[in-house]
């Protein structure tokens, strides 16, 4: 607690009050009735008495008037700032207030619970108000009387104890802060280091900490985060498993209706069979009837036929008797021929029958005609020869030219195809060399790996060969070490502290003897001097005997004596060395077979050399077994270069890699590459060339077939053209310009003699015409009666040809009727019939099957989106992250909990360490008062509950009642100085210090001064310049205080700062 | 000779849930860091393709850094490079939104040598006399042999012919959903060569038939049981007919170890394995040891792990103590010459052990006396002042 304002109205003789307190130390000071002790009871009330209290009544203005009221701001901790206001008797009020800053205050409690929240935030072992041991009147603690106790007794404190507290929080607050002061500082650090690992995970009240970030929460959150993913996954992968469980029923499904359709379609296809054997009956039925019902036709032709054969034996009469008809009018005709030849000649002759005439007339034309058109034919012929002779004199001029270049581009053709040809086979054996030069690289290359995992392997045994030898002298080093026994070097710093100290101790004995033996009579001795061996001697006169440390005398028969040089204390010393020589030492030495401790100092250097060699020994060990682990599978690995060699030099065959070496050095540094470079070239260029060999061949036929051809064109030409030319009255075109002429001259009298023949024509028309006309009717009759007669023929024909076939027809159906059994098949189709009716129908079962298979791809569908074994795999990784989340919780929980009991057996054990807290709290006021009292008081006796049991002087303990007023003021002061001290808190002294003489106050200035920086003394004071240098009080004037010492004192004028009534 | 480099189940993006944060990062940047390597290897061994059988990603539709990440990887490769074939696995389907489809900023950052398998129908000529056939897996599961949908050999051609696609051998469980390959599959399409992927470990699935289908397994491990996994394979095909050679070619940089130690000596020779920074190593502790016993221990597992301060000697270290057990009581570990406070908390400690009623009761008071033994022995952290 530190105190920072003080407000009081109307508080006993005091009207207004109003004091800021400074840090440190702070002196208030004023004359005697000024009210300074009221003001330190304000404070005492301010924080221990309720405001509904009675106890009030006696700060209350006999003279009446307002209520008091006393304001106190005091702080308890960093930023933890409070303000406690209360307004006395029974109408006022309480209000605690906290800040952060000092200015803007927050309501925290009112009324009764002011009490109560005050009670626990100074922890004086006062309960909190009602409860048991709560009396009505102002609380009182043993803290209370240490911080606050009062003028009217400043003593107080050596009389009072901590085992009359009403509560306990007193006492542990002065045990927490009494343990912290005696602590081990290897306890302290591991009790913090333990309290912030426990801290980490739990509150202060020991639950578990679940806030962000912290370790519990990190670690559920975890759990937590892999849980949900689990879960998810895990219902993906449910989801999978029912959907792959779904599909894969379907999928026995289908091959389950695939299987009754694939019976179905057998059955029906036995079925079909049945049915087709059934329908073939039908067919050869209706075959048989329809082959009846050709025989009947047939039939019926036959007599048709026989009709036939009698009309056209009726047609045969009818035609011979045109024929004779025809023959009668034929011989009529030739009669009337005779005749108008006759009548021609006659007329000829006489030249008056004109009709005779017009005959002979256009016979004579016709005559001309006909030899004009012959000869016009001939012209024409004889041109057409002409021409075409003409034509083939050209195209044997053309062909004559043609042919030389056919075959130039023959040959041309011939030459490139045999060079396309030659490169080809070329460009072929370089591409096979080149797949012999990448099997000989193959080789080669296996071949490296194979010398290389050889060098591996030979490492390997180089290397295990290193490991065996190396294995051997660290065992031999470990052996020689093993067989030393030395202790640490460390070991032996104290070693040779030790026989130092002996050897001081010894010299401390070394103090020089003489003894001198005067006998009375012989005396027979054996006389040791030092740690020399024993001397017998026999004398009867005095001696002396000299030593360094020791003398013993055995007298013998008489007595044994003993000297030894120095004090009991420097013997016993020795002694204790001795034995720890020999104790801690010498099995050393012994173990060390070593005579001192060099000897000592060498060999454990000797042994930390022989384990710094083994240390280096097994680093070398372990980079040779890394070594060799780097190699592990060498072996294999040869076996497998081995063997992959074998294959590829198999592949290169017969050709011995020797004969490669000069191509393969050609390949330069990266054969590969250039090898496939080349091949790539080669087989480009081997397509060219097969390109272009094939253009060649086919160049060369066309150009061969070319001139073979022009070679027969040109043949054929030339004998065409000879002879046509020989045919030719001479040249061709002489020949074709008669001709011409001669048709002209043809079609000149052609055209003369159709117009002379046109007249004749029409004059002979009329009479050709009845004869013409009798002659067509008698020819007409008779084609007529003949066409019957055919008709017939080929009717009669015809209806034998079909009687014939209808009859074979006939009989082949009627076999294939007799062998067919018609009510048998007839039987198996009703059968059949009856079964297929009983049957699925195909196309039910295909749908049922399409079903199941749309089936199939909804839930193929369905599969897809629920992730299948991709779900599965990462289940698999997120259930291993929440096992392992889960076990780091729990190890997180159990490594929490075993900090925690740690935590609580280390307070456990401090307290039962610091139970005594006299034992602790004892010397911090002893020390004090012993130095202010010059060493008159030894001690201070504290009991385990803080009571004063008295002083110590000259061994014996004395009550504080009987020593001084003075000192006992004195002792109290210290008292509550060191006990604030302890507990950081500010400490009340009201004239504390009446009875000190002027060197004790001094001392006490200085300590106040000196303590002022650790904790806030408030001292009211009649007596400034007990405390205050007289520049460090308030100036005058109006200054309520001035600080000094850098502000850690703080003088206050309380003339100045208090108001009486 | 056609030289192919075959690879599958990068994971890319894939988490490791269970490890510490920092080993997270550690593993998951170790499947980017391998791409480099192979395709260092492919150009090394110059191999005509890269066939990558899918699983390259390890979701369709992964986060930025992954993907931009393996497009930067291709982009560093400069000068000609074989073609790289990227073919969608059942964790990273081709799907309309996912990385792969054609409209994703991951395509437009790829090289023109690398082609994603984004058509059923795929097939690409490499070279006149051999073509390669893929078909993309296009959902997480599927009952449909990808292989099966590869075009078979027409009569008369001659060719090598090339099969890449991914899917689950019937030898596997759960292959029924798992796009399923028959083992014949290769035989039956007219393939000399099938590659596949999806198992993470190197196998040649018919390793005496002639028409090899083989798992490259994941180019770096992701679990500890993988045994084969961290290679590529490397195929040569010579003629059409000739049972191509395929060799595993290891191209990872870590090893997976699960190691059960039942004293301190098996633990200590832990630390003698060669290149344990190069191992992820999962250690269950199954021993029953002192307090003092129990530091030792701790000492070690720093030792293998490290500190703020010093780099553990383990690449990845995962700690499984659920067995690791104390001897109660103190045991006259404690030195004698603590300070009275301090022996006063060991004996209480030790009387609780003695008087517990349960093994909850005696295993806490004993990790406390372990705690303590730990502070004694690291003073100098816990700030003692001289006396």
């Amino acid at each position: 607690v530190k105190l920072h304002r003080l407000r009081v109205l109307d508080f006993g003789t005091i009207a207004e009050a109003d004091i800021e307190f400074g840090p440190g130390l702070n002196i208030l000071y004023g004359p005697n009735d000024l009210g300074k002790s009221t003001l330190a009871d304000a404070i005492r009330l301010a924080l221990l008495l309720p405001h509904t209290s009675t106890h009030i009544e006696e700060y209350v203005p006999w003279t009446g008037g307002r209520d008091p009221v006393v304001e106190l701001t005091f702080e308890t901790g960093p930023q933890r700032i409070w303000r406690v206001k209360k307004e006395f008797r029974k109408a006022g009020a309480a209000l605690l207030q906290e800040s952060k800053n000092g200015n803007e205050f927050n309501d925290v409690e009112r009324a009764r619970k002011v009490d109560g929240k005050l009670r626990e935030l100074l922890r004086w072992g006062i309960p909190e108000p009602g409860g048991t041991g709560g009396g009505r009147g102002l609380p009182t603690s043993f803290l209370a009387t240490v911080l606050l106790s009062t003028q009217s007794d400043v003593a107080a404190v050596l009389k009072d104890s901590l085992q009359d507290d009403a509560s306990g929080t007193g006492k542990e607050r002065i045990a927490a802060a009494l343990e912290a002061a005696m602590q081990h500082p290897l306890f302290v650090a591991l009790r913090r280091a333990t309290q912030a690992r426990r801290d980490e995970a739990y509150t202060d009240k020991g639950a578990k900490k679940t806030a962000r970030g912290s370790v519990f929460k990190t670690a559920a959150d975890r759990v937590n985060v892999a849980r949900a993913e689990k879960e998810m996954l895990q219902r993906a992968v449910d989801g999978s498993g029912s959907v792959e469980h779904q599909l894969r029923e379907l999928v026995t499904r289908r091959g389950h209706r695939e299987e009754a359709v694939a019976s179905a379609t057998e059955r029906l296809a036995m079925l079909e069979q049945l049915a087709a054997a059934a329908a073939s009956r039908a067919e050869a039925a209706g075959r048989v009837a329809l082959a009846h019902d050709e025989v009947q036709r047939i039939r019926k032709i036959g007599a048709d036929v026989n009709e036939a054969v009698q009309a056209v034996a009726v047609l045969s009469s009818a035609v011979a008797a045109t024929e004779r008809t025809l023959l009668a009018v034929e011989s009529h005709y030739a009669e009337a021929a005779a005749a108008f030849t006759a009548t021609e000649d006659n007329v000829r002759a006489a030249g008056s029958d004109p009709a005779m005439t017009d005959v002979v007339a256009r016979q004579g034309l016709e005559l001309r005609k006909a030899r004009a058109e012959q000869a016009a034919r001939e012209a024409h012929q004889q041109i057409d020869r002409a021409v075409a002779a003409q034509r083939l004199v050209d195209a044997v001029v053309i062909a004559a030219r043609d042919h030389p270049s056919y075959q130039r581009a023959a040959n041309v053709a011939a030459t490139a195809l045999a060079d396309a040809t030659a490169k080809q086979q070329l460009l072929d054996q370089q591409l096979r060399r080149s797949d012999v030069l990448e099997r000989a690289l193959d080789v080669r290359a296996a071949e490296a790996q194979v010398a290389l995992a050889q060098a591996a392997v030979d490492s390997d045994t180089n290397l295990r060969a290193q490991l065996d030898r190396a294995t051997t002298a660290r065992e031999a080093l470990a052996a020689r070490r093993s067989a030393m026994t030395v202790p640490e070097a460390s070991a032996l710093v104290p070693m040779r502290r030790l026989a130092a100290d002996l050897a001081a101790a010894r010299g401390a004995l070394n103090v020089g003897l003489v003894v001198t033996i005067t006998p009375h009579a012989v005396l027979d001795m054996r006389i040791k001097r030092d740690r020399s061996r024993a001397d017998a001697t026999s004398t009867a006169v005095p001696m002396e005997i000299d030593a360094n440390t020791a003398v013993d005398v055995e007298i013998s028969g008489v007595a044994s004596v003993r000297v030894r040089g120095g004090r009991r204390g420097a013997q016993k010393a020795a002694e204790a060395l001795e034995e720890r020589w020999t104790r801690e030492v010498a099995p050393q030495l012994a173990a060390a077979n070593v005579g001192d401790l060099d000897a000592l100092a060498a060999a454990v250097s000797e042994a930390d050399r022989l384990d710094a060699d083994l240390k280096a020994g097994d680093a070398a060990l372990e980079s040779l077994r890394s070594q060799m682990a780097a190699l592990d599978g060498c072996a294999a690995t040869l076996l497998k270069a081995t063997e992959r060699a074998a294959a590829s030099r198999a592949l290169l065959g017969d050709t011995p890699l020797e004969t490669l070496a000069a191509d393969l050095a050609a390949l330069g540094t990266d054969p590969l590459t250039t090898l496939r470079k080349r091949r790539q070239q080669l087989s480009n260029d081997l397509h060219t060339a097969r390109t272009t060999a094939s253009e060649s061949s086919t160049a060369h036929a066309v150009a061969t077939e070319r001139g073979r051809h022009s070679r027969a064109t040109l043949d054929a030409a030339l004998a065409a053209r000879d002879a046509a030319v020989a045919d030719l009255p001479g040249d061709p075109a002489s020949a074709l310009a008669a001709a011409q002429t001669a048709l002209a001259a043809a079609i000149k009298e052609q055209q003369q003699i159709a117009t002379e023949l046109a007249a004749v024509e029409h004059t002979i028309a009329a009479q050709q015409a009845r004869i013409e006309t009798a002659l067509r009717d008698a020819r007409t009759a008779v084609e007529q009666a003949r066409a019957r007669i055919e008709l017939a023929q080929a009717a009669k024909t015809r209806a034998i040809a079909d009687h014939a076939l209808q009859a074979g027809r006939l009989g082949a159906l009627q076999t294939q009727r007799d062998a067919e059994d018609l009510s048998s098949a007839e039987n198996r189709l009703q059968e059949a019939t009856a079964s297929l009716a009983a049957l699925p129908i195909p196309e039910r079962a295909k749908a049922a099957l399409d079903e199941i298979e749309r089936d199939i791809q909804r839930t193929h569908g369905a599969l897809e989106q629920v992730g299948g074994a991709v779900a599965r795999d990462r289940l698999r990784d997120v259930t291993e992250a929440f096992e392992a989340a889960e076990r780091r919780e729990r190890e997180i929980e159990a490594d929490y909990e075993a900090w925690s009991l740690l935590l609580e057996q280390m307070k456990e054990a401090d307290a039962a360490q610091a139970s005594s807290l006299g034992q602790v709290f004892a010397p911090a006021v002893a020390d004090r008062f012993e130095t202010l009292t010059q060493q008159r008081y030894e001690n201070v006796k504290l009991t385990a509950q803080l009571g004063t049991e008295g002083v110590v002087v000259g061994g014996a303990v004395r009550s504080t009642e009987r020593i001084s007023v003075g000192t006992r003021e004195q002792l109290a002061t210290l008292y509550r100085l060191s006990m604030a001290e302890y507990l950081s808190t500010a400490v009340v002294l009201d004239d504390q210090l009446v009875q000190s003489d002027l060197t004790r106050m001094d001392w006490f200035r200085a300590l106040l001064a000196e303590k002022a920086r650790l904790f806030q003394i408030v001292v009211f004071t009649c007596r400034p310049g007990d405390y205050l240098a007289a520049n460090a009080m308030a100036a005058k004037g109006k200054v309520v205080h001035k600080d000094t010492d850098g502000g850690l004192v703080r003088a206050i004028d309380l003339g100045r700062a208090v108001r009486r009534r | 000779v056609l030289r192919l480099l075959h690879t599958a189940d990068w994971h890319l993006g894939r988490r490791f849930p269970s490890f510490p944060e920092e080993a997270q990062k550690t593993l998951s940047r170790a499947r980017m860091n391998v791409i480099a390597t192979i395709l260092d290897v492919a150009r090394r061994n110059t191999v005509h393709a890269v066939l990558c059988a899918g699983d390259l990603f390890d979701d369709p539709c992964p986060e930025p850094d992954f993907w931009a990440g393996l497009a930067r990887t291709f982009q560093d490769r400069t000068g000609p490079h074989p073609p790289v074939f990227l073919v969608p696995g059942n964790h990273d389907p081709l799907m309309s939104d996912s990385v792969w489809a054609p409209g994703h900023p991951f395509r437009a950052r790829l090289p023109p040598w690398v082609h994603v398998v984004d058509r059923d129908d795929f097939s690409y000529e490499l070279g006149p006399d051999a073509i390669l056939y893929a078909s993309p897996c296009r959902s997480r599961a599927g009952e449909h042999d990808l292989a099966m949908t590869l075009p078979a050999r027409e009569p008369g051609d001659s060719r090598l012919r090339i099969g890449c696609v991914h899917g689950c051998t019937f030898d596997i469980d759960n292959y029924q959903t798992n796009f399923p390959i028959g083992r014949d599959a290769g035989v039956q399409r007219g393939l000399d060569y099938l590659a596949i992927g999806d198992t993470h470990s190197f196998r040649d699935v018919t390793a005496t038939a002639s028409v090899p289908t083989v798992y490259p397994g994941a180019p770096e491990p992701t679990s500890f049981d993988e045994p084969g996994a961290g290679s590529v394979a490397m195929v040569a095909l010579f003629r059409h007919g000739l049972r191509p050679r395929v060799v595993p070619e290891r191209v990872a940089f870590w090893r997976w170890i699960d190691r059960r130690c039942h004293d301190l000596d098996e633990l200590r020779t832990l630390l003698t394995i060669p290149n344990l920074d190069r191992h992820v190593v999962r250690l269950h502790l199954d021993m029953t040891v002192t307090v003092a016993e129990e530091s030792e221990v701790d000492r070690i597992l720093r030792d293998l792990q490290g500190t703020e301060a010093a780099h553990g000697r383990a690449g990845v270290l995962l700690v499984d103590r659920t067995n690791l057990r104390l001897h109660p009581g103190s045991g006259g570990v404690f030195p004698d010459d603590l300070p009275p406070v301090v022996q006063d908390t060991i004996a209480r400690l030790d009387r609780l052990i003695a008087d517990a009623s349960d093994e909850v009761e005696r295993s806490r008071a004993t990790r406390a006396l372990a705690h303590l033994y730990k502070l004694l022995q690291n003073q100098d952290t816990i700030g003692v002042r001289a006396q």
